[in-house]
């Protein structure tokens, strides 16, 4: 791009449109995973599982799209989070299992049964790209503005719906009485006990509503992006969303701001790789985990994860 | 489809139970394994791989297994496997899985271990090549005069000798037609992420990229996926015929006819009259194939066809070789 061309000003502005873009695609399934991550760390439970719950979400959006069209697709990608979420749900805050185990379990239970349930439904075959789409939809007038018009007003109507979880989310956990209670299991549970808090209820009620986000995060896959199902189509999301949620200091705004983070360095490599650069393409792809780290490093000391996470009693 | 699985995983048993007395000898039955690198359902490399097997089973009478292995070490692991079973050849679907052949093969000297696309050779070692470059040149030559805007994209899973031979081989026959041509190549960095294959391929888009060589398996559906929304590119497929997956947006694919390929091998080896080595497998023994999708053949110029043509004839004679780019050597 020569900057003296008057051409050249209107290609960058292009590419940082379809850069901004994206961000924001690649960002909204990480978001609603890490969100739904930060419900269940919150109550004091780690949902390693969550890769799971994004395939269950990703495989029930393509059966129930097929059938009855883009929104049960998406009703029933979070209904396909969440049943597998009860089943960790039950088995780490009822049974009292080891959590990163069970979650582990629950991954492999999700990658492997769905791959299993897509063959024998569509064959080896395959659905190839028969699965309808949410396309975009613009805000009126907002999504006229230039450069990040496109990026942030012109998207399919679920990333608006990750927005807009994210003050709804803030204000559940510190604004009622409900979050307050949530925060108390995943810090303090005997006190939240002792205090008359349901504690076994609440952890699995933030567990299923964690997998339920997991789930439409998978949906987002299926819907709004591939418009197609791929075995192992999630590809470490559910993991980065774990990572994320960490980065984000357990709180919904953070791990928004997180998986932009994410999305944008993402964004920034498929740039990359598309200037035709010739340097080992391994490098661009390490970039969103680099930037990620870093992230992490600089956000050290600031927060710290909920007292009771990870063990055992509810 | 569910009968079919049942019938997978019963065969062993009721190759037992109704054979009888004629199986008693173990070694009477031809056992043929297969690995995949990924999932059967991937519509290219693995889906033909899987139908292969199948074809062998139907056509050779075959007892067949098929597992889909997901790190290397696994790779070592079902191999032994197959090897202690007493499996007469066992093939391992990918160029990845030679090192594994060349540890386990001389454990056990009954079983064959074909690598396809591997060029690994031993006493009970041997590998096809598929020569992705033929195919993949005259592929090159339908890019280079159907771009518009001068700019052609290739977007593979990962970086496989053979998809960079195949790359390398494509920007040679776009170069052939258009000498100014210039070629973005970008890598997903694995082979299931369809959102990746996706965005990589609209952020080549972006950057004026009008026709796209993808070989990515079931992330190559982003690829076509974006192709079809943005109705910016055209894409040409790999591996398997890809021309129905999006009709309206693919000129062609690359086809390697891969149950042809395993068919051939396994005929060889039931016969006992197979010698390992590098088994080649290109034009001419119609295993790699390009096929145009008769749907927008309208959108290459005539002139070009006829040279596609005129350059396979020649590929034929061997009175071209196509570059293969820089394959480094296989070290034991």
């Amino acid at each position: 791009m020569d900057p003296q061309d008057p051409g050249g000003r209107r290609l960058m502005a292009d590419a940082l449109t379809g850069f901004l873009e994206a961000a924001v695609r690649t960002a909204t399934p990480l978001a609603f995973a890490a969100m739904g991550e930060t419900i269940a760390e919150r109550a004091g439970v780690i949902n390693v599982g969550l890769e799971g719950c994004v395939m269950a979400g990703a495989f029930g959006a393509l059966v129930a799209a097929g059938a009855g069209g883009v929104g049960a697709g998406f009703a029933t990608s979070a209904v396909a989070g969440a049943a597998l979420a009860a089943l960790f749900a039950l088995c780490v805050v009822r049974l009292g299992t080891d959590q990163i185990i069970t979650g582990t379990a629950m991954t492999l239970l999700g990658l492997g049964g769905t791959g299993a349930l897509y063959r024998t439904w569509y064959g080896a075959g395959g659905a190839a790209l028969s699965v309808p789409t949410a396309g975009p939809m613009a805000v009126p007038g907002l999504s006229k503005l230039p450069v990040v018009g496109p990026a942030f007003f012109s998207q399919p109507v679920v990333t608006y719906l990750a927005a807009l979880l994210v003050p709804v989310l803030w204000w559940f956990l510190y604004r009622t009485h409900a979050g307050l209670a949530l925060r108390a299991v995943g810090e303090a549970p005997e006190a939240a006990r002792a205090a008359g808090v349901a504690t076994a209820r609440l952890r699995t009620l933030a567990v299923v509503a964690g997998g339920a986000l997991g789930g439409l995060a998978g949906g987002t896959l299926v819907l709004a992006q591939a418009g197609t199902f791929a075995e192992g189509m999630s590809a470490g999301r559910g993991f980065v969303a774990i990572a994320i949620v960490v980065l984000g200091r357990w709180h919904p705004v953070g791990a928004a701001l997180g998986a932009l983070v994410f999305g944008a360095a993402t964004a920034l490599q498929f740039l990359i790789q598309a200037m035709g650069w010739t340097l080992p393409y391994q490098l661009f792809l390490a970039l969103p985990y680099v930037l990620t780290l870093g992230a992490l490093a600089l956000a050290r000391g600031r927060g710290r994860p909920p007292a009771a996470l990870g063990q055992a009693s509810g | 489809m569910r009968l079919r699985h049942l019938a997978l995983a019963l065969a062993p048993v009721l190759s037992t139970a109704c054979g009888g007395a004629k199986d008693a000898a173990p070694s009477s039955t031809f056992k043929v394994a297969l690995l995949t690198p990924g999932p059967i359902s991937d519509q290219s490399w693995n889906g033909g791989a899987y139908a292969g097997l199948q074809r062998i089973k139907d056509s050779l009478g075959a007892q067949v297994s098929h597992i889909q292995t997901k790190t290397p070490a696994e790779f070592d692991e079902n191999f032994r496997q197959y090897g202690a079973q007493g499996y007469t050849l066992v093939f391992g679907h990918g160029f990845e899985y030679q090192d594994a052949a060349l540890r386990v093969a001389p454990q056990f000297p009954k079983t064959i271990f074909v690598t396809t696309s591997g060029t690994t050779v031993g006493p009970n070692i041997a590998g096809m090549n598929f020569a992705f470059e033929e195919a993949s040149y005259l592929a090159g030559m339908v890019a280079g005069a159907t771009t518009s805007t001068g700019t052609i994209g290739c977007i593979g899973g990962t970086e496989l000798p053979p998809v960079k031979v195949s790359f390398a081989a494509f920007e040679a026959g776009a170069r052939r037609v258009r000498p100014d041509v210039k070629v973005v190549v970008s890598y997903l960095g694995n082979w299931d992420d369809v959102g990746a294959g996706k965005e990589q391929a609209l952020a080549q888009i972006g950057r004026g990229v009008d026709v796209i060589f993808q070989n990515a398996d079931a992330a190559g559906l982003g690829v076509f996926q974006a192709a079809r929304e943005t109705r910016k590119a055209f894409v040409i497929g790999s591996n398997a015929n890809q021309n129905g997956v999006a009709p309206e947006v693919v000129l062609g694919s690359v086809v390697i006819d891969i149950p042809h390929a395993l068919m051939l091998v396994a005929r060889e080896v039931k016969a006992g009259t197979f010698t390992p080595r590098v088994v080649p497998l290109g034009l001419k023994s119609d295993v790699v194939t390009l096929v145009l999708n008769d749907a927008l053949r309208a959108r290459i110029p005539a002139a070009v066809l006829a040279g596609v043509d005129s350059v396979k004839g020649e590929l034929l004679a061997g009175r071209i070789v196509v570059p293969r780019g820089t394959t480094p050597p296989v070290t034991p």
